[in-house]
């Protein structure tokens, strides 16, 4: 298993035998292939953190179903910029390797 | 390291990104012109009204086939959510000329998908979009004919359904 990113709180990994992702929440790990990885890409990024500050979500709590509803977190507004964060990075690492690749 | 992402995806991300967005554009058109055909419909303007239908489901097919060729490719493609659409006009003539902006805005929107293409070297996609770079050149030139028609009949009266009927042949013709 390859590291990709690893922010404050979690980590990315690519593995190249099974051709899976793995997602390190700290207390649980969670296998994705490409696609899942995708979804939860774009549950991230329909994150409005916006509403986490304007007092339309006071709480700033986000709850996010993985992997077509077979993992369910709660995450808070710290953890969500930080998944931002560590999603936007990963995708970063797999454009730079695209990039070696050809 | 393998390269996965190219495995499954033969589109660059961004470009699935941006791509996915003109399926809301698409289908924003697709519902806005369908609000026209039910203005024209009240107004007895029935060709106008036929238009705007045939309108309508042209743009639901372009979303189709955005969405399909995400798909297709590896990607993921999000079933749009659409809202704010205008159902208050004064005239036809108000009618064609947001009509004709929607198409310019669609034209750019495409283009900069287009230019994004070249940035990231996705081909694949570059070629898909030259589909609808034609077809957008078209959709302005009917949009603009229609216009033009105002200037010569006028925008009430008799003029108007005038008008009205000869915009069945204005589509595709001379
Ligand atoms: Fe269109
Ligand atoms: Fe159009």
């Amino acid at each position: 298993m390859r590291i990709l990113d690893q922010s404050r709180f979690f980590s990315s990994y690519q593995c190249d035998g099974s051709r899976c992702f793995y997602i390190d929440f700290n207390h649980k790990t969670v296998k994705m292939s490409f696609c899942q990885l995708l979804s939860f890409r774009q549950k991230l990024l329909n994150i409005d953190l916006d509403s986490h500050f304007n007092g339309e979500n006071s709480q700033g709590i986000e709850i996010l179903m993985l992997c077509n509803k077979e993992h369910l977190f709660i995450f808070n507004t710290l953890e969500i910029l930080d998944l931002k964060k560590l999603l936007n990075n990963t995708f970063t690492a797999l454009e730079i390797n695209s990039m070696i690749a050809c | 390291m393998k390269d996965l992402v190219r495995q499954n995806l033969s589109i660059h991300v961004e470009i699935m990104d941006l791509l996915n967005k003109q399926i809301e554009k698409e289908a924003h058109s697709s519902s806005a012109y369908l609000a026209m055909a039910s203005w024209c419909d009240h107004n007895a303007l029935d060709n106008s009204a036929k238009f705007f239908y045939d309108q309508s489901l042209e743009e639901r097919e372009h979303m189709i086939k955005i969405f399909r060729f995400i798909n297709d490719n590896g990607g993921t493609a999000y079933s749009p959510e659409v809202s704010k659409i205008a159902h208050d006009f004064n005239s036809l003539e108000e009618i064609f000329e947001t009509a004709l902006e929607q198409e310019i805005a669609i034209t750019k929107s495409i283009h900069n998908i287009v230019y994004k293409c070249r940035k990231v070297q996705d081909l694949a996609s570059e070629h898909f979009l030259q589909w609808f770079v034609n077809e957008q050149m078209e959709e302005e030139q009917t949009m603009r004919r229609i216009l033009e028609l105002f200037d010569l009949m006028g925008t009430e009266g008799l003029g108007l359904k005038l008008l009205d009927e000869r915009i069945p042949g204005i589509k595709g013709g001379a």
